[in-house]
């Protein structure tokens, strides 16, 4: 009931606005209120926060659910989980309460990373300023790479740290005994078993990745692409990757004149044994995929010698939140070792740490070394070897918007 | 009471309906069209233009196509299966109406689903069949999009039979009884007195149909391909896209589709007030 009226709330005010002005919001990120960190959690007392996050994940949803939430209401904050198809329409939500001038918004806190982090932080639509304050902070490596720089983003405590991931490549064993191990290996592969190989279309976050790692590996490795986008480098390095994705094209599953439209529909097909391979930025969801029968027995994750691509994602309060309190005190609790451990266990979510082990307390170092391993899944530490940061996020659109035009339209 | 004091009552009485209209729709559609001509920007100055009518180039007219296609074939299935329904249903057969009233409860979203659990190349009937080693037709996500017009045409189908039964129901029994004793045939019967009775119901509810499929988006989108893509298809990928200056691209394509459908919804307003049975 509340909902409906706010939302008629939210369409009268656009209407309002229509009348008004149709001026662009200002683009410049709110900074948070310089407050001690028992003055917030004292204001975060009774507050609701609705943390918007991708609801596709059941063990994402019941991490949520039955370990995080009850810790939060501990420390006397509601955490409600709104789930959305993706995370584009909690940043697409924020951006037009912000338009219409919203300070008590929907959302409070939001599982985001990459160019919809980037998008959101161009438009002011993240509090910013926040995530030093925090105590658990202290346990990150202030170094880490992944940490400061979201997709060529800088970070600058826009956005609290919740876990690490790593792009990964996953291959039926019993029906490919002998898997390639480089990225030219892969493809070479493809066109040897014509029909059992695809990708997802971007702009599908895995298809795009995939086609990113393809630019990396085409134009000959990490080095060769610069990290931030030039105009100039898109049209030295793009005609060679959409060539060698076309050639490839015939041998993919229905001859290459569709794709899949999400990793989904990828999976789909690799359970029904349709193709061999699929891939995925969360591997730590294929024991239990593996286990309750969904993916084939023999399923393998594929490590390539020259690896692959890795990333953080990240919690971020909206600029239109006015919960943001609590909000930091949720994301305080997301990032305690005892939260981090139990998200990491493979039954619970799997979700790597994005805590540097070395700089905790003994007991909760000795918990995390103890994380029990997988005959589908290898180590963190195994799967990221090599691993190369996310090109900045000004590359994604021009590539899938290339690869759109070039492969998909040029059937 | 005078004709101009029961009009005027009459228009007061409608008036909060209408203005609640106006404003959401108007607004709504207000903003669409501001966006499309670079009016409403999210970012830089308000500036008209058609730019975003022309970035989308010839996409824009195989989506129209497309678009065009699919809502063409399934109302049209769906108009001939559901004036057959009513008709068996009005001759006695129960069932194609019990069957009607529950499809028209079931979501299009849970249509689709189901739709695609069933069809999929790895989906059931493959698997009971045996076939998901190959040989499968491409329905779902095929070039034909099969599923898609099967989708809609099975659920618009179950719309119209229920509303044309409906309207039949109290009225074609006196009639056609009539015309029975005045020696007309079977087919006569139809011709002249079931189909007239019928067609405005039908052409309502075929333009509700067409202007369903024209701006449905789930139903395409789980079912469909990724290229061409239906116009809501395109809106809505547009509207998502982490570029804000698709915005416009996408408010484009809206406002293709819903001048489609308002294209439609007049036609079909004219044919309506010329049909005998209006009078």
């Amino acid at each position: 009931m509340i909902r409906s009226v706010r939302r008629a709330v939210t369409i009268a005010a656009s209407a309002g606005l229509l009348l008004t002005a149709c001026a662009a919001p200002s683009s410049e990120a709110p900074r948070a209120e310089n407050l001690s960190w028992s003055e917030i959690q004292e204001q975060a007392q009774g507050q609701t926060v609705s943390l918007w996050m991708y609801g596709g994940d059941e063990q994402g949803n019941a991490y949520v659910d039955d370990v995080l939430t009850p810790a939060a209401a501990e420390e006397g904050v509601t955490l409600r989980r709104v789930p959305v198809e993706s995370t584009t329409d909690a940043v697409n939500r924020i951006l037009s309460e912000r338009q219409a001038g919203v300070t008590d918004g929907e959302v409070d806190l939001v599982w985001v990373n990459g160019a919809n982090f980037g998008t959101g932080k161009q438009a002011g639509a993240w509090l910013c300023g926040w995530t030093q304050n925090l105590p658990n902070m202290e346990f990150t490596d202030p170094e880490d790479p992944l940490l400061l720089d979201d997709f060529g983003t800088s970070v600058e405590n826009c956005e609290s740290p919740w876990h690490k991931a790593q792009f990964t490549l996953v291959y039926n064993a019993a029906a490919i005994p002998d898997p390639p191990t480089t990225f030219d290996g892969v493809l070479d592969w493809a066109r040897a078993n014509p029909g059992r190989f695809t990708y997802p279309a971007p702009p599908d976050f895995t298809g795009s990745v995939f086609v990113r790692e393809a630019l990396t590996n085409i134009s000959g490795g990490v080095d060769e692409v610069p990290a931030q986008f030039d105009q100039a480098s898109y049209d030295r390095l793009a005609p060679a990757l959409f060539d060698r994705l076309n050639e490839l094209a015939p041998s993919l599953w229905r001859e290459g004149t569709t794709y899949p439209q999400s990793s989904s529909e990828l999976d789909a097909l690799y359970a029904g044994g349709q193709v061999d391979m699929t891939m995925t930025y969360g591997p730590a969801t294929l024991p239990k995929l593996v286990a309750d029968g969904t993916f084939p027995p023999e399923t393998r994750v594929l490590t390539l010698d020259e690896g692959t691509v890795g990333n953080a994602s990240f919690l971020a309060i909206p600029s239109t939140s006015g919960k943001s309190a609590a909000a930091q005190v949720v994301a305080n609790l997301a990032l305690s070792p005892e939260q981090q451990l139990a998200k990491a266990t493979p039954e619970v979510w799997g979700q790597f740490t994005v805590l540097d082990i070395d700089r905790l307390p003994d007991d909760a170092r000795a918990r995390f070394e103890a994380l029990p391993s997988s005959t589908v899944l290898p180590s963190y530490e195994e799967l990221s070897a090599n691993a190369h940061p996310e090109l900045s996020a000004d590359w994604v659109s021009p590539v899938d918007e290339g690869w759109r035009r070039s492969v998909l339209a040029g059937q | 009471m005078s004709a101009s004091t029961r009009s005027f009552r009459g228009t007061a009485a409608v008036l909060p309906a209408v203005v609640l209209v106006v404003v959401v729709v108007g607004g709504g559609l207000g903003t669409v069209v501001l966006q499309s001509l670079g009016l409403m920007p999210f970012v830089g100055t308000p500036e008209l233009s058609v730019d975003a009518y022309s970035a989308l180039g010839g996409d824009l007219w195989r989506s129209v196509v497309l678009t065009l296609s699919i809502a063409v074939v399934s109302t049209a299935l769906a108009t001939v299966i559901g004036l057959a329904a009513a008709l068996t249903a009005l001759s006695g057969g129960r069932t194609p109406l019990v069957a009607a009233g529950l499809t028209v409860t079931v979501p299009h979203l849970i249509g689709a689903a189901a739709m695609a659990l069933l069809l999929a190349d790895s989906g059931m009937l493959p698997r009971i069949l045996g076939m998901t080693d190959g040989g499968w037709p491409e329905l779902v996500g095929g070039k034909w999009w099969i599923a898609v017009v099967a989708e809609y045409a099975w659920k618009e189908s179950a719309f119209v039979a229920v509303v044309v039964a409906g309207t039949l129901a109290t009225r074609v029994a006196a009639f056609d009884e009539t015309a029975a004793t005045l020696g007309a045939g079977r087919w006569a019967r139809l011709r002249l007195v079931t189909l007239p009775l019928a067609r405005p119901a039908l052409i309502a509810s075929a333009a509700i149909a067409f202007a369903y499929t024209v701006g449905s988006y789930e139903v395409a989108h789980i079912l469909g391909r990724p290229y061409p893509e239906p116009l809501s298809v395109m809106a809505i990928r547009l509207f998502t896209s982490i570029d804000l200056q698709t915005r416009p691209q996408a408010a484009a394509a809206a406002t293709i589709a819903t001048a489609l459908t308002v294209a439609v919804a007049a036609v079909a307003l004219h044919y309506l007030r010329r049909s005998a049975a209006w009078k």
